[in-house]
C-alpha cells in the first residue's frame, strides 16, 4: 500500500478530515435535525475510519465516512423522534439592514420565522438537497454524487422543495 | 413553464440559472414569481454556526488516543455519552481533590480562568471555584461556590460540583449559581445534566432550573450569556434576601434588615458598576427608604 494513499498515514488522515469534515457535519445536520449530535457523529465516524485504516484507502474513505455517519444518525433516531432543530443553529447573515424601516425589519424577522419553520417542516431528503444547494452552495452534480442518485432525481426534489416551501410560507 | 405539470424540475433550473432568455422573462411577468424571488432571499440570508475544523480535529486526535483499537460495536457508541452526563454525576461529589489550582473573586471582581483543556470559566463577584490541573486530562472537574459561567470545549464529561449538587456536561455554555440554599443553573448551548439533591433534571439551550429551599423550579430565557457578564445582576421572582446578598457581593457593603420581611418575593435587575443607580432601583423598588453610613460601606434600610 503506498504512503499517500493510506488513512493510517496521520498526514493523509488530517488532510481528509479538513477536507471533508464540514461539509459531513452539515450533511447529518440536515439528515437528522441536531447540530450538536452531528458534530459527535462526525467525530464518531473519523475514529472508526482511524481504527481501520488498514481496510480503507483514501479513495474510499468519502463514502465510508459518509455511510458510517448515516448508519450512526439512523440508529440514534431509532430510539428518539426526530425533530428537527433549525431555529437553534441557523442564524441571518448580516447584510446591510440599517437602511431600512423598523417595520421592513420586522416583516423580514416574520417571515424569516416562518421560513425556518417551512425548512423544518420539509420532508427529510427535500431538506436535504435544498440546504445543500442554498447554504454549502453545491451543484446539484455533487449533490448526487454525495446521496448517490441521479442528477435527474436531485433536480426533481429541489423543485418540489421550493413548492413545498411555497405552499407552507404562503402570502406573507 | 412553472404551471406545467409535466415539467417537474422548473424551479430547479430556474436556481441553476438554467433557464433560457425567453423563460426566464415569462417567469418574471408570473404572479408567483415575487414569492419564489423571496425564498431565495431567504435562503441566502441563512447560515451555519461555524465549524472549526482544526479544533475538531484536535479533539478528535485527544479521543482517538482514549480508545485505543478496542471493538466496540459502532451503533450504540453514542449512547453512553447521554447516558453517562446523567448517572455518574452523582458519585463524583465524593471525589477527593489533588495538586489543586483555586481561584477566588473579591467583592465587586469577575474573574476569567482559562482551564487547562481550553474551556473557559468566568467567575462572579464572591466567588471561588477549585480544579486539579494534573488530572485535568481525565477528570475535567470543578468544585464550585458562589457563581460562574462556563464555555466547555468538546470533549470528556465536565463537571461542576456545589454544595447543592452537580452539572454534567461535554461541551457547552451554561452559568451556575450556589449560595446557600439557593442553587441555579441556566443552559446557553448544547446540553447540560443536573443532578440535585433527589432531584435530576436535563436542560437544553434556554432552559434554565433551579432550587429553592427545597422548592425546584424549570423556566424558558432568552439571550447568549448571562447579564452579570455585561456588569448586570438579573433576579426573577426570588426573596429579597438573596438580592441583598448580590448586592453586598457586587459593592462589598452591609445591608441592615432588621425589620425588613426578607422573604418579600423580587423579580428586577440592577448594574454591577453604579452603586447609587443600583441601590435606588432596588429600594425604591420595594417601597424602602435607605441611608448610608458616612464610609459607605454600611446601608441602613428603614421601611
Amino acid at each position: 500500500m503506498s504512503d499517500k494513499s493510506s488513512t493510517c498515514n496521520e498526514k493523509v488522515f488530517d488532510e481528509f478530515f479538513k477536507s471533508h469534515a464540514k461539509l459531513l457535519r452539515n450533511y447529518v445536520y440536515y439528515k437528522f435535525g441536531d447540530l450538536d449530535q452531528a458534530e459527535d457523529i462526525v467525530q464518531d465516524s473519523f475514529i472508526k475510519l482511524w481504527n481501520n485504516c488498514s481496510k480503507v484507502n483514501l479513495d474510499k474513505a468519502k463514502s465510508y465516512v459518509y455511510t458510517v455517519a448515516t448508519n450512526l444518525g439512523i440508529s440514534i433516531t431509532r430510539h428518539q423522534k426526530v425533530r428537527f432543530k433549525y431555529k437553534d443553529y441557523v442564524t441571518q447573515r448580516k447584510t446591510d439592514i440599517n437602511q431600512e424601516s423598523p417595520e421592513f425589519i420586522m416583516l423580514e424577522k416574520e417571515y424569516m420565522e416562518k421560513f425556518k419553520n417551512a425548512i423544518a417542516a420539509l420532508p427529510e431528503r427535500q431538506r436535504e438537497v435544498f440546504l445543500l444547494s442554498r447554504i454549502d452552495k453545491k451543484t446539484y452534480r455533487e449533490i448526487a454524487e454525495l446521496s448517490g442518485v441521479s442528477v435527474k432525481a436531485i433536480e426533481k426534489l429541489m423543485h418540489k422543495a421550493l413548492v413545498a416551501l411555497r405552499k407552507t410560507i404562503g402570502n406573507i | 413553464m412553472l404551471d406545467d405539470k409535466k415539467d417537474d424540475i422548473f424551479l430547479s433550473r430556474w436556481i441553476s440559472g438554467e433557464l433560457s432568455e425567453e423563460e426566464l422573462q415569462k417567469f418574471q411577468a408570473h404572479p408567483e414569481y415575487k414569492h419564489y424571488a423571496k425564498i431565495m432571499a431567504g435562503a441566502d440570508a441563512l447560515d451555519l454556526r461555524s465549524y472549526d475544523v482544526d479544533d475538531e480535529l484536535s479533539s478528535l486526535k485527544s479521543k482517538r488516543h482514549q480508545k485505543v483499537p478496542k471493538k466496540t460495536g459502532s451503533v450504540i457508541k453514542l449512547w453512553p455519552y447521554f447516558a453517562a452526563a446523567a448517572s455518574i454525576a452523582i458519585i463524583l461529589g465524593l471525589f477527593l481533590f489533588g495538586p489543586n489550582e483555586s481561584f477566588s473573586t473579591d467583592y465587586g471582581e469577575t474573574l476569567t480562568v482559562q482551564l487547562p483543556d481550553g474551556s473557559e470559566m468566568i467567575l462572579n463577584a464572591r466567588s471561588e471555584a477549585i480544579f486539579d490541573k494534573e488530572n485535568w486530562e481525565k477528570t475535567r472537574l470543578v468544585s464550585l461556590q458562589g457563581e460562574a459561567f462556563f464555555k466547555v470545549k468538546k470533549g470528556s464529561k465536565f463537571t461542576v460540583s456545589t454544595k447543592s449538587g452537580e452539572v454534567s456536561v461535554l461541551g457547552t455554555q451554561f452559568n451556575v449559581q450556589s449560595q446557600n440554599s439557593f442553587f441555579a443553573v441556566q443552559c446557553f448551548e448544547g446540553k447540560v445534566s443536573v443532578v440535585n439533591k433527589n432531584h435530576t433534571a436535563v436542560l437544553t439551550a434556554g432552559k434554565a432550573y433551579r432550587n429553592l429551599e427545597n422548592t425546584p423550579e424549570n423556566w424558558n430565557f432568552s439571550g447568549h450569556q448571562p447579564t452579570w457578564l455585561t456588569h448586570t445582576s438579573s433576579f426573577r421572582s426570588i426573596p429579597i434576601q438573596y438580592v441583598f446578598e448580590e448586592l453586598e457581593k457586587q459593592y462589598n457593603i452591609q445591608i441592615q434588615k432588621s425589620n425588613i420581611d426578607l422573604k418579600t418575593i423580587y423579580t428586577g435587575t440592577f448594574p454591577n458598576n453604579n452603586k447609587e443607580v443600583a441601590l435606588r432601583t432596588v429600594f425604591s423598588t420595594l417601597g424602602m427608604d435607605y441611608s448610608i453610613s458616612k464610609d459607605g460601606k454600611t446601608v441602613v434600610l428603614e421601611k
